[in-house]
């Protein structure tokens, strides 16, 4: 078997495709950690900045426990991850922030509670640059390595049948599995020397940089990721080994395989998606507003009637502080449940995807590259633990004060008290390994799966061969 | 003789897998993109439908005509020809105001309907999308084998024992490749067009059939183009499988990697980095203008003791409900502004006297925020120039370096959906905001009671001037579509030059 693997090996080092593939990946890695190390310290420098404002607005407010409960944390940044030349996975189409708003006061002197509010327009509208797919690796593994491995198959059995060669190695006594595995195994290999290799290249450009450090973590995620680039790629030398004993000349395999490319790797996902998308109608800007203004003017109404009669002083305080709580948690209910809509379209969109093995790939390196859909959801729940935090830091600080009534939501029943800045919760957005691995875990199998059918198909193809 | 050689290769390809496989994929991805297309379409024009009918409401809704101030809204209809090409049709916002106090751009527009952010991840595919794709792979794939095929097998050199001139040859296979290769464009095409007519909300004028027939033609350019690489590439290289690997890496490099890549390294070219000081600079302008508002205010004979410190609201009229300030402040796109004024509800006859004063300063205001805007605007316009056309056009241009590049800029062109398309409806707007401030300053409407009181007659908005947009005419379309088909067209001829001397040259 080493011995077929070999011959296939050097069979492919000397030839002309070899070459191209070598030149096209070393230019397309070399471009991406150019383009990574000029983007990259731009990136945490505007974070870090806006980080720095936030927390500046945190210890203005801090002047008293009230306004630091009624303005809230401030806007919640989510982090730039350092793998991003890895999967850029539609960033710049997502939102980098969670803010929260407190605007909806009114009469009576109430001023409405702090709540979570997400942005609902696309952050690139102003921008009228043409259409591009980052070429980061997600783009590089999906489409050019992918095109690689077929060009590097598509003649591996139709090719030597044509040639006489194949008559030749079956005459010798070796099953015809370990022909193929062999041939796999070369093919892997010769595809997997140029990848590296440029793989090599783009780490030592981009580690050598000194604004730029990848931590031990980071270099984990990076070796998984070239895993996956790995398996995604014999993926398709199976398929190109599976055409190429079904065809009889080595050209028709090559265009068989091509048109299956174009239309897996190219169209299906966008079609499908688009198709998928139509499926469910979320609730629209426009409704959400509608929504939150019915429930805010039937809150209002109740508030009214309660106020019609007279009340005691005690009770009118303890109403008031329920009536603005209770506000901003429908509020935030209602705006949880429009994002949730969004959300539930777009994860059954990105799940119909799966029928493209790019769609997979491109799914597993953004969760290990730290960005994209997934990493956004868990920004999210990241924005909703800090906001859960941030509200208890607030009940708990003012059950500490004996001056106050305990009332939250209104000035007079709460403490006002100057608060320690410090000792406010602060956001951090944190990325979770173990989190992607169990999110990836079904992208994973259905890769592996995927290779294993289009393994077999082609060992029953090429037992199946007549010389 | 020419006749009998098309013959023969026309029924060469036309009885192929590859023909049948092209055929079949083209129309495939063609009419379940029209579908999407379409529906996608349809949505968008329901919301604008719906949004301009809220937009109309909501400005009757205002008693004053000081109150338009964010409720005069312009839509920006849905282009039906985007099915075609996309371009920025989608990604630019589709809802502007008009107000006097800043001059509408298309940076300043928002969206307007139901659109889930999210769903920007997925790439949007139009009907030009798949022909820039796999027509290209088709052509190549009819090119790569046409004289190494033959050279292989034997044939060419039969062939050339006819005594055929070598360009009949050459000029034979094009023909027929190109007729072989119009048949998926021309059945897709027309496929995608029975489905466009189905519908009962697209409506396809005349002149959209002769935008389209520019589509197909450019998409002819396009397709011609590859097909004469890979015959180029089936000239040089003496082995079939060589020389479809080869039309295979140039396709991919053309087609999927230097756009991509290109786009991707133009974000390290450096940009103006003028943005935050020219925005101080127009803050600085309006903030002039204020102070000037203010002094005239505390030092106007009559109108001072009327404001308070210097601050317009109200001027102590008896009746005055509540002031309010339009304002813009984003750095971003450098748009900043702001507008005092109030709203009377009923003026107290104590204050009777008082109001034409208050009237004629409204005059003042108006026409000195109108110069503001004029001043800001003369800098304003080259920043946003600076900031956002010329990195958007820097790329365009390094595009055209790919084919696919140039039938993507051509189709756009023919579409209208290009950056020129849609600056076209922004101008538009601007023109629009042009005549209403005119038509204010004609029926003297800055200086009327109506400006900020609805107790003596309300604003009449029936009677302002209508906004309407007409997409440019298909002269225009072409115009602006001529330069990239002209290059095409150039690259085409170059290319056939170069093939027909290498075949010449070549030994069979």
């Amino acid at each position: 078997m080493w011995h077929i693997a070999k011959r296939e090996l050097y069979d492919n080092l000397n030839s002309l495709r070899f070459a191209l593939a070598t030149v096209l990946l070393l230019g397309l890695m070399l471009t991406n950690a150019a383009v990574y190390l000029h983007e990259h310290p731009k990136r945490i420098q505007k974070y870090n900045a806006s980080i720095n404002e936030a927390l500046t607005g945190v210890t203005t407010r801090a002047e008293s426990l009230y306004t630091l409960a009624q303005e809230g944390p401030g806007l919640l940044y989510k982090k730039p991850s350092t793998l991003r030349f890895c999967a850029e996975g539609g960033e710049p189409f997502l939102p980098n922030v969670v803010g929260g708003t407190f605007l909806w006061s009114s009469s009576g002197g109430l001023k409405g509670f702090w709540r979570l509010n997400y942005p609902s327009t696309s952050p690139n509208l102003t921008d009228i640059r043409p259409n591009v797919t980052k070429v980061d690796w997600a783009f590089i593994i999906g489409y050019v390595l992918s095109l690689i491995a077929i060009l590097f198959t598509f003649d591996a059995v139709s090719g030597e049948r044509e040639r006489g060669t194949l008559r030749l190695m079956l005459a010798n006594p070796i099953p015809r599995h370990t022909v193929l595995i062999g041939k796999l195994l070369g093919a892997l290999i010769s595809v997997s020397i140029p990848f590296a290799l440029a793989v090599l290249m783009n780490l030592l450009v981009i580690s050598t940089s000194s604004t730029v450090q990848l931590g031990a973590d980071a270099w984990g995620r990076l070796g998984i990721i070239f895993f996956i680039a790995l398996l995604y790629a014999s993926l398709f030398l199976a398929l190109g080994l599976l055409v190429s004993a079904r065809v009889s000349r080595s050209a028709v395999s090559l265009v068989i395989l091509l048109l299956i490319w174009v239309t897996f790797v190219v169209f299906v996902p966008s079609t499908l998606a688009s198709i998928a998308g139509g499926f469910s109608s979320p609730m629209s800007t426009d409704e959400l507003w509608q929504r939150r203004g019915e429930l805010y003017a039937k809150r209002w109404e109740r508030y009214d009637a309660y106020f019609a009669e007279r009340v005691e002083r005690s009770k009118e305080i303890q109403f008031k502080g329920e009536h603005v709580i209770a506000e901003a948690e429908e509020q935030e209910r209602v705006n949880e449940e429009h994002l949730a809509q969004q959300i539930a379209q777009v994860k059954f969109a990105r799940g119909t995807t799966r029928v493209s093995p790019i769609a997979i790939s491109q799914h597993l390196f953004e969760s290990f590259a730290g960005t994209g859909f997934e990493r956004h959801l868990q920004f999210l729940e990241n924005a909703r633990t800090h906001a859960r935090q941030f509200r208890k830091f607030i009940a708990d600080t003012d059950s500490g004060d004996p001056e106050s009534s305990h009332i939250i939501g209104i000035r007079e029943g709460m403490s006002e008290k100057p608060v320690n800045p410090a000792a406010v919760p602060k956001f951090e957005d944190m990325l979770n390994l173990s989190r992607d691995f169990n999110a990836a875990l079904m992208d994973l199998l259905l890769l592996v799966l995927l290779f294993v059918v289009l393994l077999s198909g082609a060992y029953l193809a090429f037992v199946r061969v007549e010389v | 003789m020419l006749m009998t050689l098309i013959r023969r290769e026309l029924l060469d390809n036309l009885m192929t897998f590859r023909f049948a496989a092209a055929v079949f994929i083209t129309l495939l991805l063609v009419v379940a993109n029209t579908i999407v297309l379409l529906k996608d379409y349809e949505q968008r024009l329901t919301a604008y439908n719906k949004a301009v009918n809220e937009s109309h409401q909501e400005l009757r809704e205002e008693k004053t005509y000081s109150g338009y101030a964010g409720a005069l809204i312009i839509h920006r209809p849905p282009n039906p020809l985007s099915i075609f090409n996309l371009g920025l049709d989608k990604q630019v916002g589709n809802k502007i105001e008009v107000y006097h106090a800043f001059i509408p751009t298309m940076w300043d527009a928002e969206k307007h309907g139901a659109d889930n952010p999210f769903l920007n991840l997925f790439t949007s595919i139009d009907i030009v999308l798949v022909f820039q794709g796999v027509l290209s792979l088709l052509a190549l794939i009819f090119a790569y084998d046409a004289l190494a095929g033959e050279r292989e097998r034997g044939t060419l050199r039969l062939v050339l024992t006819h005594p055929i001139q070598r360009g009949y040859i050459l000029f034979a296979k094009y023909i027929s490749a190109m007729l072989c290769l119009l048949v998926p464009l021309l059945i897709s095409l027309l496929l995608s067009i029975i489905l466009l007519t189905t519908s009962t909300t697209m409506s396809l004028r005349a002149d959209d059939f002769l935008r389209i027939g520019g589509i197909v033609l450019t998409s002819l350019l396009y397709v011609s183009l590859f097909y004469l690489i890979g015959l180029c590439i089936s000239a040089m290289t003496r082995r079939t499988s060589t020389a479809l690997m080869l039309c295979m890496f140039v396709w991919g490099v053309l087609v999927l990697v230097y756009p991509n890549l290109i786009l991707t390294a133009v974000d390290i070219v450096p940009q103006p980095n003028t943005q935050i000081s020219v925005y101080n600079q127009i803050k600085q302008m309006w903030e002039e203008w204020d102070r000037e508002n203010k002094r005239f205010l505390r030092n106007d004979a009559v109108l001072g003791p009327l404001s308070r410190n210097g601050e317009g609201w109200g001027f102590r009229l008896k009746g005055v409900e509540y002031s309010f300030a339009p304002s813009e402040d984003k750095p971003s796109t450098l748009l900043y502004f702001y507008q005092t004024s109030f709203y009377a509800g009923k003026i107290g006859a104590e204050s009777e006297p008082q109001v034409p004063l208050v009237q004629d300063y409204y005059g003042f205001y108006n026409r000195e925020t109108i110069n503001t805007v004029q001043r800001t605007w003369l800098v304003r316009k080259p920043a946003l120039e600076a900031i956002y056309i010329q990195p958007a056009n820097l790329g365009r241009m390094l595009l055209r370096f790919s084919p696919g590049g140039l039938y993507d800029a051509a189709t756009e062109a023919w579409a209208g959906t290009d950056l020129d398309g849609i600056q076209d409806f922004f101008s538009t707007v601007q023109r629009y905001r042009r005549a209403v401030v005119d038509y204010f300053y004609d029926k003297k409407i800055f200086e009327s009671r109506q400006w900020f009181a609805a107790d003596k007659g309300t604003a009449d908005w029936d009677a302002l001037p209508q906004f309407s947009f007409h997409r440019s005419d298909t002269g225009i379309n072409a115009k602006r579509a001529l330069p990239d088909m002209l290059l095409l067209l150039t690259m085409n001829v170059i290319l056939f030059t170069v093939i027909m001397l290498i075949f010449i040259k070549s030994e069979v």
